[in-house]
């Protein structure tokens, strides 16, 4: 059986992607789309024609795919935003039809439920029971393969390195897989010294189906001015480390399928921005041609992504205690004024000496926490 | 893949419409004609492009 690798544009309802992505739409070299669908709730959930006639082509020839952003898997109550999403979901998924859909992994911080950023969760068997149920809510509402993305953010070294065994786990019961999004592993390769033939093999890398590649930021580290820390912020071109993190991590996953860069619009609102955004699709295209070329034949067995038995969730899974430390974390995030007080303030919570493990965080970690939860609120 | 004339025409009108818009500044543009979810209504609703930012990068 011949390989199909769709490169792919992450593409929302954004004039400068859109037009920085067009060039590309009319030679025909974009394979597939990548849509946040839950990004419209500004717009009353409303999709002008133009941009609907777009997501119908490519959805028309199943190379639609929909990238969920603001669900909050982990959260600890199942909020009734959360109800709305998945129904909003349903309703897309009779309208168009996805190849696959896909969140992120961990909470979102944030009172307002479009707001904040994901931030990690333990890794406990009740925040598994916790993931599953609603992968299984995500997989009944679309009626098509779910995944999840890895995190690029992480508190502790143990936490990335275990992160991908946890995503195993949680994508197990729907025979879900993931997104390995390789700027995020570019952030944690930098920010935790680790190397990458470690760190990938740490993945459950017969589950890819998607890998991401994008852009991102340096921040000094607040410990140590000689030191940086890596953030995942989509606002500037593809480094070349990742192009090689792509070369290298293809022959890897037997299963992948489409390849997507992403970019936020904010990043592409110069002409030279515009042009540097299609030369960086165009070389990860060049390495999916290249890599195609060398192994056109898929050895691996195809795994459709689908349950073998697809069955309604049952009882919703909640977890008060899970809830209401989300929310004091969430709370200190977005107001502290710094990772010592942060922790200063967390000492005094149910996170201490508790499954969160708030002892292991690494203050640049912290402080980087705190910014992301600060920008997003 | 290849995109009919048809949907890029109207991707290029589109985006023309909204010229004056850019991710995030937080500018409301002119209605145009547009399509409601789940209906077969068009509503005269535009996009505002604000908070479509956050989609993919949260770091």
């Amino acid at each position: 059986m011949s390989r199909t690798i769709l490169p792919t544009i992450a593409c929302n309802l954004d004039a400068d992607i859109l037009s920085a992505s067009l060039p590309l739409l009319e030679e025909g070299v974009v394979d597939a789309l990548e849509w946040s669908f839950d990004a419209l709730f500004r717009q009353d959930h409303v999709i002008p024609e133009w941009f609907h006639d777009l997501l119908t082509a490519y959805s028309n020839e199943g190379r639609l795919i929909g990238h969920g952003v603001f669900f909050s898997l982990f959260s600890g109550r199942l909020l009734p935003e959360q109800a709305a999403w998945l129904q909003r979901l349903k309703q897309l998924s009779r309208q168009y039809r996805f190849d696959h859909i896909t969140e992120h992994f961990g909470f979102m911080t944030g009172s307002d439920f479009h707001k904040g950023a994901p931030m990690s969760v333990p890794y406990t068997s009740g925040t598994v029971a916790i993931g599953r149920d609603r992968l299984q809510r995500i997989q009944d509402a679309a009626q098509c393969p779910v995944g999840l993305e890895n995190l690029a953010f992480a508190y502790s070294l143990d936490e990335v390195k275990r992160q991908g065994a946890f995503l195993e786990q949680l994508i197990e019961p729907v025979n879900g897989f993931i997104i390995l999004d390789l700027h995020n592993v570019y952030c944690q390769l930098h920010n935790f010294n680790i190397p990458f033939e470690v760190l990938i093999q740490a993945y459950p890398l017969d589950r890819v189906r998607e890998i991401h590649i994008s852009g991102g930021s340096w921040e000094t580290a607040v410990t140590d001015q000689s030191r940086s820390i890596r953030r995942d912020t989509h606002d500037g071109r593809v480094p070349e480390s990742v192009f090689e993190l792509l070369e290298h991590t293809l022959p890897l996953c037997p299963q992948v399928k489409y390849v997507v860069m992403e970019q936020l619009g904010t990043g592409l609102q110069t002409e030279a921005a515009k042009i540097s955004f299609r030369k960086d699709f165009q070389q990860m295209q060049k390495i999916t041609e290249q890599f195609l070329e060398h192994h056109s034949r898929m050895d691996a067995v195809p795994n459709n992504f689908l349950p073998e038995y697809s069955l309604p969730p049952g009882q919703v899974i909640e977890d008060e205690y899970l809830y209401g430390e989300q929310q004091i974390l969430s709370y200190i995030l977005e107001h502290a004024a710094g990772h010592a007080e942060a922790m200063e303030q967390l000492q005094h919570t149910a996170l201490r000496n508790s499954v969160w493990g708030i002892e292991k965080w690494q203050p640049d970690m912290l402080e980087t926490a705190i910014r992301i939860a600060q920008k997003w609120k | 893949m290849k995109i009919s004339k048809k949907v890029l025409g109207a991707l290029v009108v589109g985006l023309a419409v909204q010229a004056s818009s850019s991710s995030c500044d937080k500018v409301q543009t002119k209605p145009e004609k547009a399509k409601k979810v789940g209906t077969e209504n068009p509503a005269n609703q535009q996009p505002d492009t604000a908070y479509n930012c956050p989609a993919c990068g949260m770091g």
